[in-house]
C-alpha cells in the first residue's frame, strides 16, 4: 500500500478539485432530496389539522 | 403497494454504496499504481469514467420508463423517469466538469468542442430540458407526456456519445473497456473503477427511490387536496 502523497505529483488541485466537486454535487442531491421530504411531511401534519371546510372556504374565496 | 417496499429497499442500497465508494477511493488512491504516462492526473477516471457510464445509462433508463409510462398511460413509469432526471443530470455534470480538471494538465485546455465532448453536453441540456419542461406544465400527465417525446427523441444522442470516438478523429481517448473485449488498464486500475461504478449504480437506486416516493406522496397530496376542495 502506498499511501498518496497530497500534491499528487503537482496535480493535486486538478485531482482534488475533481472529488471536491464531485462530493458537493452528491452532497446537494442528497440534501435537496431530504429538504424536499421533509417539506413533505411538513405539508402532510398541516393538510391533516386543518379541516377539509377550511379548504373548501379558502377555494371559494379564490376562485370567487 | 410500491411505495412501502421501495421505502424498505433503500438501506439495502446506500449502505453498500456508502461501503463501495469508500473502498473504491481506498482501490484507486492506495493500490492502484501511477500512470506511466499520465502520472497522477490519471486518477480523476475513478470519478469521471463512472460518472459518465451514469450519466448515459440513466438517460436510458429515463427515455425507457417515459415511453412505457406514455405509451401504456402508466403512472408510475413516468413518475420513475421524472425521479431519474435530477441523479442523470447531476452525474452528467459531474462527468463533464470532472473532465475539464482532467483535461487541463493532460490536453492543455479545460473545454474543446470535441464530438465526445459536445455530446455530453448536449446530453446535460437534454436533461436540463426534461426537468425544464416537465416543471413547466401544471398537468403532472401532460408533464409526463411532453417529457417523453423530449427524452425518446433525446436517445438517440447516447449512440452517438459512445461512439463518436470511432467515428470521429477525437481529442477524447477512446474507450479502454469495452464489452467485447480485454480491457487495455492495469487490473487494480480497472478494480478501482469497476467498484466505484458499482457504488454510483448502488447510490442511484438508493436516492431515485427515495425521490420516486416524494413524487408518488407530492402527486397523492395534490390530487387529494383537489377532491378535498371539490376543484
Amino acid at each position: 500500500m502506498n499511501w498518496p502523497d497530497l500534491s499528487m505529483g503537482g496535480y493535486g488541485f486538478y485531482i482534488w478539485g475533481s472529488y471536491l466537486f464531485s462530493l458537493i454535487a452528491i452532497v446537494w442531491e442528497l440534501v435537496s432530496l431530504s429538504q424536499r421530504r421533509r417539506a413533505l411531511t411538513q405539508h402532510k401534519e398541516q393538510s391533516d389539522s386543518v379541516p377539509a371546510s377550511v379548504l373548501r372556504g379558502s377555494a371559494n374565496e379564490t376562485t370567487s | 403497494m410500491f411505495y412501502p417496499i421501495a421505502g424498505k429497499m433503500i438501506p439495502w442500497f446506500a449502505i453498500p454504496a456508502t461501503i463501495l465508494f469508500a473502498a473504491g477511493m481506498f482501490v484507486g488512491f492506495f493500490i492502484a499504481p501511477a500512470d506511466y504516462q499520465q502520472g497522477e492526473a490519471y486518477r480523476i477516471i475513478f470519478i469521471h469514467v463512472p460518472a459518465a457510464w451514469m450519466g448515459m445509462l440513466l438517460y436510458v433508463l429515463m427515455a425507457f420508463y417515459a415511453g412505457i409510462g406514455w405509451a401504456f398511460n402508466a403512472r408510475l413509469s413516468s413518475m420513475m423517469a421524472s425521479a431519474l432526471a435530477i441523479t442523470g443530470a447531476m452525474f452528467t455534470l459531474i462527468s463533464l466538469v470532472t473532465g475539464a480538471f482532467w483535461g487541463k494538465p493532460t490536453w492543455g485546455t479545460w473545454w474543446v468542442w470535441d464530438a465526445r465532448m459536445t455530446s455530453t453536453l448536449i446530453l446535460m441540456f437534454l436533461y436540463i430540458g426534461f426537468i425544464s419542461l416537465q416543471a413547466s406544465i401544471d398537468d403532472p400527465r401532460r408533464a409526463d407526456r411532453a417529457g417523453a417525446v423530449l427524452a425518446l427523441v433525446g436517445v438517440i444522442n447516447i449512440p452517438i456519445i459512445y461512439f463518436s470516438v470511432q467515428w470521429w478523429n477525437t481529442l477524447h481517448q477512446g474507450a479502454t473497456i469495452r464489452l467485447l473485449q480485454k480491457p487495455t488498464i492495469r487490473g487494480s486500475m480497472l478494480a478501482a473503477l469497476l467498484i466505484m461504478l458499482a457504488a454510483c449504480w448502488l447510490y442511484s437506486v438508493a436516492v431515485v427511490l427515495t425521490r420516486l416516493r416524494c413524487i408518488i406522496l407530492e402527486r397523492e397530496q395534490n390530487a387529494s387536496r383537489f377532491a378535498e376542495v371539490g376543484v
